[in-house]
């Protein structure tokens, strides 16, 4: 849908000229570079470039614009949720200084849109038009100009990552929500492995089967994370590898226990931790 | 307008970095006089419920800062004949006499046998840069 509608408006091409409101003229010019502090003695009988965008703007009361492919896709994007807007990109070319008394007129094409994306400020699409300047039929600049229109307040929650879940793990996270810890266990020649795959490193079968572990343990290792940020956890945490008294090592949360208690040979008996869909193995000291 | 000629500028040049306090008042008067009346650069509690940290400064405020940088170098505007930026990190703009302190900087970094010289700036707020890879393109005398 917004996609279509982008195709349709980029193919409508280069819009028409839009003269500006007013001439260029020394009112605006001084308005800007008094805003800009900037005292160069050439303004306001020469106009600063930079400012070829001003001399378009269409004041405090828009008129519907059918033919500005910016206003029709932020239109489509308005409605879609997409309301907010902030600038992202602008590259300008200048050919020459304009001069009070000149009148500019401006037309634009849609460049690109390209979404929906992930942002800092949320989910949105980035929308891109070119414009050039004439006086006459004269270009005197041209620009590019890049939006990103976003759904406000729709930033990427802070839950915790979730698992992702394969066939060869399935089993496990199955058990999880019964409260049993699933380790894979070779159906052909019986050997325990962990993590789960589809083939015994053994024998190499491809049957397997699995036991509900004790769930019984020792820190065989651990890390305390102190950065960076995770989301839905708190800093610092310490992620313990244990050795489970199955014989398969498995790594998890160590929760409970101060960073600075932890120890390799700690013993631990798992726990289970609900996390939105899931349910995570924790450890927790014995 | 007496602008700096290729026979004074050598690649590798630091442009003399320069300090502007943005305010309210600076947003104020910049949005009367580019016409770009949009409310998150004047009115906090639309700024904040549309999901920004705060009354932000106009991008193009911030691209005009730089561009002043490279023409009070060279001495005349109509010298730059290109510029672009990224608007990477917004400038929220606090409600007090000091505002927001931009630091910037900027330094040669190419020069042309046809007399134009590549100027890369550097704007900071808060010691992180808030335009990526402004780069403007200047025609020496």
């Amino acid at each position: 849908m917004i996609t279509d509608e982008a195709e349709r408006i980029a193919a409508l091409g280069p819009s028409p000229r839009r003269p500006a409101r007013d001439a260029v003229n020394p009112a605006m010019i001084n308005n800007w570079t008094e805003a800009l502090g900037d005292g160069n003695s050439a303004y306001p009988e020469l106009a600063p470039p930079a400012m070829v965008q001003v001399w378009t703007m269409r004041g405090l009361h828009p008129a519907a614009e059918e033919h500005d492919p910016l206003a029709a896709m932020s239109a489509v994007l308005d409605e879609a949720g997409y309301t907010s807007v902030v600038a992202t990109n602008c590259e300008q070319t200048y050919h020459r200084y304009l001069r009070p008394g000149e009148h500019v007129s401006v037309s634009s094409v849609l460049d690109a849109v390209v979404g929906p994306k992930r942002t800092a400020l949320g989910e949105g699409w980035f929308v891109t038009t070119r414009s050039t300047w004439f006086v006459g039929d004269e270009p005197v600049a041209e620009m590019l100009f890049r939006i990103l229109k976003f759904k406000p307040g729709n930033k990427s929650t802070a839950s915790a990552l979730q698992p992702t879940v394969s066939r060869d793990t399935e089993f496990f996270w199955q058990g999880t929500k019964l409260g049993e810890l699933r380790v894979q266990r070779c159906s052909a020649c019986g050997v325990v492995r962990h993590p789960p795959g589809p083939m015994c490193p053994r024998c190499n079968a491809l049957d397997p089967g699995y036991v509900v572990a004790t769930g019984l343990g020792e820190v065989f290792s651990y890390v305390v994370h102190h950065h960076p940020p995770v989301p839905g956890r708190e800093l610092p945490y310490v992620v313990a590898l244990v050795e489970l008294s199955e014989g398969v090592r498995m790594l998890g949360e160590l929760v409970g226990v101060p960073p600075d208690e932890v120890r390799v040979g700690l013993p631990v008996r798992v726990g289970f931790r609900p996390v939105g869909e899931f349910v995570l193995p924790v450890w927790e000291a014995r | 307008m007496t602008r700096l000629t290729a026979a004074q500028v050598a690649k590798g040049d630091e442009l003399p970095a320069t300090q502007v306090h943005v305010t309210r008042a600076d947003l104020v008067r910049y949005a009367g006089a580019s016409g770009d009346f949009n409310p998150i650069h004047w009115n906090q509690r639309f700024a904040e419920q549309v999901g920004l940290p705060g009354v932000i400064a106009h991008g193009m405020l911030t691209m005009a800062l730089a561009n002043r940088f490279v023409a009070d170098w060279v001495g005349d505007p109509g010298a730059i004949v290109e510029c672009g930026t990224k608007f990477t990190r917004p400038v929220p703009v606090p409600d007090d006499e000091q505002g927001a302190l931009l630091e910037i900087s900027g330094k040669v970094t190419d020069l042309s046998e046809d007399g134009t010289a590549k100027i890369t700036v550097t704007v900071a707020f808060e010691g992180k840069s808030v335009l990526g890879r402004p780069v403007a393109l200047v025609k020496l005398g």
